[in-house]
């Protein structure tokens, strides 16, 4: 018989619940904010405004207007901006504002007994740390650097702290500081996957015994000229330019692939215990957790890692409101997640793709995603997918458009995966006294 | 109930050889890896030289080198190392057990720019006259024609620890994290969590990396993080040394196979050790600096000290992180202190860095799996380039030469940038 880590409801020591909330979306900040854009349906990819775009295959993106990290930063933490690229900046803010939401501070927490799991990835490097070196060190014929003056003259151009701007355990490492946060700190970064683990050990960590408090988030920032000409070489992205806010298209016939967003998503993550001890206001129980790797995108090897996370929560199929999916609008993508949640729910679960409305937001999608979730239970509405309009035989499920719907059930799912099968799925469930 | 974990295969790529009989014979005899690097011109650098992987070939590895020639080295690196591994575990064969209670936790670095690409499609969009910013949108324009989309695809994170669940058939939980130096030994630890609470019964875990890069170099030099004795790189890397000005920046990987101690009894397969503890805390303090007292690094081996059901004087060798820098060798040395009390003086203490260089993501990992050697062995490697001691550094660090010492439970500790501490515990197996 197969263990499996299955949750013990009778001790609230154990059972994990989600106290604070903090997102930077394209469509709107802050819990509330943002819940109003998600029922609304407001579209959040747009053509590129943050640089020029007019070379790339594919123009457009989610991306965050009008954001200052020093207005928002903490005062006496405002000089190490310096240290921080747009990535960093997005996740220290969300895990500040998760922080405020959740009402605590530094020191309300014993420092050892919180910790911090961040998804992320490396930053692509600011063009302007290295342009006054690369200028100097070109060769005369402009094709090859010339490693001599590069390592005499040009490297003394880099900034002194380029690396530190772009580490990917940066956003956690500032948030130990910020908090003085000495439990354990950790940084996923299986791409869109990433989020999913970092929650799943987050619970882990809480579970045996190792921190109270978990703060876990994600965020990500690719609206950047080398990482847009990257991803344009290499990933499925829409090709819509002329109607960005309907380029992506989960699960629909036409749908031609996705386009990428930033931001960032966090949350404070409490043993039951010690949030109700203190109080807290709770959006929604953290129930389970499963990986596991899909080779080949058969969709056989995602429908197990969903079963190994309801058989860990100790539910059924049945008890499941929504699944809530990726999503991509990736021909491949899609068809791959809908025969996962074909295998294990047949036609009968909706399914919510909420990235429609914000793009990709990769090291930061998983848990992005989550929090659309965790709204729905708390508010108990489901938003309608936005542009799916024309189902795809080859994705055989329901996807929940239109109208925002009643939840019905108590529990979501949601998943993300990587293009090479890596799977994630996390079980959370509505908050009830 | 929590259930016991033990290590049943190693595999190791590293610039002392790329299996772990090599890598050891190394460490006992003292050999030094360290010298000019050769992986680009690098001779005008403040740093001029690393610890390279010479001579790797990952066709001897795995048998369709071809499929993974986009990708970087962190990828190589960690497959023929996972190869290794499962080889040794008598796990190669995908028909054995079951393979969705097998996974993957990786340590692993990130992919790297494509240097001469990056500099040129800079030069080519900065302004003519003057240090004004680039322009982005010819940076764009050029940058799709001279970069190449299937290596950039292959640079992404996530890559690594896919193509090992790919490559040897690992349908588990699948994790990859970077906490810089202290990554493939957070890796393991949260994979020993993962087996101890029946998430996975199989868990390949470790790290792999490569910096030895241009601009992996010059961010470390940025930082001044790296040694820059130039004239002398054979004793560059000399933790715990008064005259120690820095790490010596090396590479590759190491991956080991955990397995759940009635799982491994089934199959007979052959225990190396017993993997019995894991400390991981934050220091909260600065992005690279160590807090001075070590106060972070005393929970982390305390932690894992606890964990094992052991105390301080039951560990008979400490595997330092000993990166030769001036902050982290007295800060390890302060913490030790602090645990060990009195006994800090009688335990031996080496750093296999002084030998290899940091390999960053993968140091921990082959540290830990050259620690299991030595406790089975009952002999310690050295601390080379051990000359002149330094007054807050009073420790015994096995000075130079390699020492016959039997114990049963060793330490290895790992610190990474930004204040991550992981200690990690392994005891030799008892029923």
């Amino acid at each position: 018989m197969r263990q499996h880590r299955v949750t013990d409801t009778t001790t609230n020591s154990r059972r994990t619940v989600l106290t604070g909330f903090g997102v930077i979306n394209p469509i709107g900040t802050g819990p509330d904010a943002f819940w109003q854009a998600l029922l609304a349906g407001t579209p959040g990819v747009h053509t590129i405004t943050q640089l020029n775009p007019q070379h790339l295959p594919s123009r457009m993106a989610g991306e965050v207007r009008n954001f200052s990290a020093k207005s928002l930063i903490e005062k006496s933490y405002r000089r190490t901006l310096n240290a921080m690229a747009r990535t960093v900046e997005f996740g220290v803010i969300g895990c500040q504002f998760a922080m405020q939401d959740a009402g605590l501070t530094k020191g309300s927490v014993p420092s050892e007994r919180i910790g911090v799991e961040f998804a992320s990835v490396m930053g692509a490097t600011e063009l302007d740390d290295l342009g006054p070196a690369s200028k100097h060190s070109i060769q005369k014929n402009g094709v090859e650097p010339d490693m001599a003056i590069w390592g005499r003259e040009g490297l003394s151009q880099v900034p002194p702290l380029w690396m530190l701007k772009y580490l990917p355990n940066m956003p956690a490492c500032h948030a130990t500081i910020l908090y003085d946060m000495k439990g354990p700190s950790n940084t996923q970064i299986p791409g869109d996957t990433a989020g999913g683990v970092a929650m799943g050990e987050a619970v882990r960590i809480i579970r045996r015994g190792a921190a109270d408090v978990m703060l876990v988030g994600g965020s990500e920032a690719k609206i950047h000229p080398l990482s847009l000409s990257r991803f344009n070489l290499f990933a499925s992205f829409s090709k819509r330019n002329d109607n960005p806010e309907r380029a992506i298209r989960p699960f629909d016939r036409d749908r031609d692939g996705t386009a990428p967003g930033e931001g960032a998503a966090a949350f404070t993550l409490e043993s039951l215990d010690h949030a109700l001890a203190r109080k807290a206001k709770i959006y929604a129980e953290v129930v389970s957790s499963a990986s596991g790797v899909d080779r080949g995108l058969s969709g056989t090897g995602m429908a197990r890692v969903i079963r190994n996370a309801l058989a860990a929560a100790g539910i059924q199929p049945t008890d499941v409101d929504h699944v809530n999916v990726h999503g991509l609008g990736t021909v491949r993508g899609d068809a791959f997640e809908a025969r996962a949640i074909a295998e294990v729910f047949g036609k009968s679960v909706p399914v919510y793709a909420p990235l429609a409305q914000f793009g990709n937001l990769g090291a930061a999608s998983g848990l992005m995603e989550m929090a659309c979730s965790v709204l729905a239970l708390k508010h108990g509405l489901l938003p309608g997918t936005l542009n799916h309009t024309n189902p795809d035989p080859a994705c055989p499920i329901t996807v929940h458009t239109g109208a925002p719907r009643p939840v019905t059930k108590p529990y979501a799912v949601k998943m993300s995966y990587t293009e090479l099968g890596q799977s994630s799925v996390v079980v959370i469930r509505r908050w009830s006294e | 109930m929590r259930r016991r974990v033990v290590i049943t295969g190693m595999g190791v790529v590293t610039p002392l050889g790329c299996t772990v009989d090599d890598l050891f014979t190394s460490q006992i005899e003292g050999r030094t890896a360290v010298g000019p690097i050769t992986r680009f011109d690098a001779r005008t650098f403040p740093t001029t030289f690393a610890s390279e992987v010479v001579g790797f070939d990952l066709g001897r590895f795995v048998r369709d080198a071809d499929h993974y020639k986009h990708c970087g080295l962190n990828t190589h690196f960690a497959l023929a190392a996972g190869k290794a591994a499962m080889e040794d575990a008598g796990l190669l064969d995908p028909a054995k057990g079951d393979r969705t209670r097998m996974g993957v936790y990786l340590g692993s670095g990130e992919g790297s720019d494509e240097f001469p690409a990056l500099v040129r499609g800079l030069a080519h969009a900065s302004p003519k006259e003057g240090n004004g910013p680039v322009d982005s949108g010819e940076f764009i324009r050029v940058m799709l024609e001279w970069m190449d989309g299937p290596r950039e695809g292959e640079q992404e994170m996530y890559t690594p620890a896919g193509h090992l669940a790919e490559t040897f058939a690992l349908d588990g939980p699948n994790q990859a994290c970077q906490t810089a130096c202290a990554a493939s030994s957070q890796a393991i630890g949260e994979a020993l969590d993962m087996i101890r609470w029946g998430d996975a019964d199989v868990m390949v875990a470790g790290g792999s990396h490569s910096m030895i890069h241009p601009l992996g170099v010059s961010g470390f030099n940025r930082l001044t993080a790296l040694s820059q004795r130039n004239e002398s790189p054979r004793t560059a890397s000399r933790p715990f040394d008064l005259n120690r000005d820095g790490f010596v920046i090396g590479e590759g990987a190491g991956l080991i196979v955990l397995e759940e101690l009635e799982h491994a009894k089934k199959r007979g397969a052959n225990i190396y050790a017993e993997l019995t503890g894991y400390g991981t805390t934050a220091d909260a303090y600065r992005m690279t600096d160590p807090h001075p007292e070590g106060r972070g690094a005393i929970r982390a081996i305390a932690e894992a000290i606890a964990d094992a059901g052991l105390k301080p004087t039951d560990i008979g060798y400490i595997n330092a992180h000993g990166t030769s820098t001036q902050a982290n060798d007295s800060t390890e040395t302060a913490a030790i202190k602090s645990v060990f009390g009195e006994g800090a003086k009688k335990v031996p203490i080496s750093s296999s860095k002084s030998m290899l260089g940091h390999l960053i993501a993968a140091a921990g990992v082959v540290e830990l799996v050259i620690s299991i050697v030595a406790m089975r062995k009952g002999v310690v490697p050295p601390t080379i380039n051990y000359e002149t001691p330094d007054p807050v550094c009073d420790l015994d660090y096995v000075p130079n030469v390699a020492r016959e010492v039997r114990f049963r439970h060793v330490l290895s500790n790992s610190f990474g940038f930004g204040g991550q501490n992981i200690a990690l515990v392994a005891s030799l197996f008892q029923k």
